[in-house]
């Protein structure tokens, strides 16, 4: 047990003092050797105190103006995506660029793409939980909110893909008076249905179950009784019991024990969309993994996206330190190598298995019509990444916010490549053709993008950004402990 | 375990785990039975140190998966067999390695937020009665950890129960009453 006066946590105030790896103490360990220390997850010396502060302080003002800006600029998106679903469902599919043979466009694109980015907050939230990575207690709030909205953009897209959306319902199997006509549970979609909907479900009472101790300091910190009773309400008037702790951190466990499968099942099946068909360029069983490490790619850019912008506007810099901010670098070259080495394995499998049309679809990918899709996605995920065998780059702000929104954009690219390039020319040149975007292809994307944000500032408006509880148990105790109240300095 | 129900208590205050975690060796092997410890985050090693059994929820939990499993089964089962079975590419109505994926997916339904539930209503029903949240302030949810002793303990009474908390080393130790208000009793003995 370090003694208040030697630990970091009271030493570290900001960013510019930590390293990235541990402080060697020489001469300090038991046996006369050197001593390695963890550097504190919180910088700034704070006290348990000062957590609910920084973290809640700006939920319980009225919002700054930046806020306000942001949030305009989000429900204009919003609307834009509003007005574009209602020209799609009044005019109908036409308006977008889908048409024979590429029958998949960017509805399919943008879904996989938003699945994608939904999975980083899983990830964080149930898989570092497991492997007690308590670096994960700083991001995993906003990284799960990342996830819920992020599934709520995805759900739209099957929904407006059906051509009549209006029947969406028609999807679930229940008795109906169709004959009975149920859905073919033999079929990849089918099990989509069961997947998004499970992942959406389990995501957010995973977050919610996460929120309950925080939404009790927000309670025991609001002074207008509606707010008080509001907060008593949403928190199921949680008290901090350790006869409720000890259910709800088995329950927590639980929950991370079963999102982790889960996670991976859930882009698993919708690489299955792709991979049980028999296209050449999808039938691939290198399929499932290839989407999965994608998805964290691709999430994991966004959660650095987001945690940059947060913590400077919120100033949260105490709590996501560049420490946080270097660990997910890592994983984004980790998973940026590894997404390159499933596109070569798709090159290398083409030529080896001998398929002319396997051979051709992979020739033509890379340097038919779409090849400058292509050179996008393959600089973006490939070689971009590559800078962050720098330390200096993993360190760097504008280096991750910028090589972030490339991983992002290269990733939409990804599958953008998978969807089009595949269908465009299949084995009868008689049906090959080109896909165009139309106007509304690109108000939907972007309208997406609108829900996306809305939702996200709501969040940040309304709950704290960072599970308080989490950062609490990670302090060290010694620095962190509340000073003597008033009553004690008195006496 | 259920206790009846009651806001009344006396209540101790502690400013870091370790000390929450000796105070409460020590009521675990006091008299006291109907005593609970609020914190803002739990504390590794305080189930031991109260005395509690480790959490039947993961029962829970692999009940209601294999509820999810059967559940499943059942229903894909009897509409792609007995209901109406078709003939997809002559492929057998009960093509078992076509239903894996949808079993899982509600194996874990079931299981991730029965448990959910199942959990927040245990915590509140296996628990002593509680200082009523909206009209004391504990400090639980910040930065204190809390010792409270029920009224509904057999053992209670207010002057020896709160001497007996002093004697723990808490701060602040205060007798809640809901009726009367909360009264303070002693202020501060360091």
């Amino acid at each position: 047990m370090t003694t208040h006066s030697e630990s970091l946590y009271a030493t570290v105030m900001d960013d510019s003092q930590l390293t990235g790896g541990p402080v060697v103490r020489e001469g300090a360990g038991p046996y006369g050797g050197d001593e390695e220390i963890a550097e504190p997850m919180v910088t700034g010396g704070k006290k348990y105190r000062d957590v609910d502060q920084d973290i809640c302080a700006h939920t319980e003002q009225f919002p700054m103006r930046r806020w306000w800006i942001a949030f305009g600029f989000a429900l204009t998106l919003l609307g834009v995506l509003g007005v574009s679903l209602i020209s799609l469902f009044y005019v109908g599919e036409g308006i977008v660029g889908i048409n024979s043979p590429v029958n998949w466009g960017t509805f399919i694109v943008n879904f996989v793409f938003w699945i994608g980015i939904g999975h980083a907050g899983t990830l964080i939230s149930a898989v570092l939980f497991l492997f007690r990575q308590k670096w994960r207690t700083a991001i995993n709030r906003s990284a799960e909110a990342m996830t819920l909205f992020a599934v709520a953009c995805a759900g739209i897209f099957p929904i407006i893909h059906l051509g009549r959306p209006w029947f969406a319902y028609w999807l679930f199997p229940y008795p109906n008076d169709r004959g009975p006509l149920w859905i073919n549970f033999n079929s990849a979609l089918s099990w989509d249905i069961f997947a998004i909907s499970t992942y959406g479900l389990v995501s957010l009472t995973f977050w919610y179950v996460g929120l309950l101790p925080d939404l009790a300091t927000v309670r025991d910190r609001a002074t207008h009784p509606w707010r008080k009773w509001i907060y008593n309400a949403l928190s199921f008037g949680w008290t901090g019991s350790h006869r409720a702790w000890r259910h709800y951190e088995s329950a927590y466990l639980i929950l991370a024990a079963f999102a982790t499968p889960l996670v991976f099942s859930v882009h698993t099946i919708v690489s299955f969309d792709f991979a049980t068909s028999i296209m050449p360029g999808w039938h691939a069983t290198i399929f499932p993994p290839y989407f999965v490490i994608g998805a964290i790619f691709s999430g994991f850019a966004m959660v650095i996206t987001l945690m940059v912008i947060m913590r400077s506007v919120f100033n949260l810099k105490h709590y996501i330190t560049l420490n946080h901010l270097e660990a997910m670098a890592k994983v984004i070259l980790f998973t940026g190598m590894l997404v390159g080495f499933a596109y070569s394995t798709e090159f290398f499998m083409a030529w080896y298995s001998g398929s002319e049309y396997e051979g051709f679809i992979f020739k033509n990918r890379a340097f038919g019509p779409y090849g400058w899709s292509y050179f996008i996605m393959f600089t973006c995920n490939v070689i971009v990444p590559q800078i962050f065998w720098f330390k200096r780059f993993r360190r760097s702000i504008p280096v991750l916010f910028v090589a972030a929104i490339l991983v992002n954009v290269g990733m939409w690219f990804e599958r953008y490549v998978i969807v089009v390039t595949s269908l465009h020319r299949d084995f009868l040149p008689s049906s090959w053709g080109m896909y165009d975007m139309t106007f509304f292809d690109w108000s939907i994307l972007a309208g997406s993008f609108g829900l996306f944000f809305t939702l996200f500032l709501l969040f940040v408006r309304f709950l704290p950004v960072i599970a308080m509880s989490e950062v609490k148990g990670v302090m060290d105790p010694k620095v962190a402990r509340s000073t003597a109240t008033p009553e004690e300095k008195a006496a | 375990m259920s206790f009846p129900k009651s806001s009344k208590g006396v209540l101790g205050c502690f400013f870091e785990p370790e000390d929450a975690l000796r105070a409460a060796r020590k009521v675990r092997d006091s008299k006291y039975t109907h005593f609970d410890f609020l914190t803002p985050f739990p504390i590794h090693g305080m189930e031991e140190a109260m005395g509690q059994k480790a959490s039947w929820i993961p029962w829970v939990s692999a009940g209601l998966a294999f509820t999810g499993i059967l559940t499943a089964q059942a229903m894909m089962n009897y509409i792609m067999v007995v209901d109406w079975p078709m003939n997809f590419g002559g492929k057998p109505h009960a093509a078992w390695p076509s239903f894996i994926p949808i079993t899982f997916e509600l194996m874990v339904l079931f299981a991730a937020i029965g448990s959910a539930i199942v959990a927040i209503v245990a915590g509140k029903r296996d628990t002593v009665p509680q200082p009523p949240p909206l009209l004391i302030k504990t400090g639980a949810t910040v930065d204190r950890f809390v010792v409270w002793i029920s009224a509904t303990d057999p053992k209670f009474a207010d002057e020896p129960t709160v001497d007996f908390i002093k004697s723990l080393g808490a701060k602040e130790v205060r007798l809640v009453d809901e009726r009367a208000g909360v009264a303070a009793t002693g202020g501060d003995h360091a």
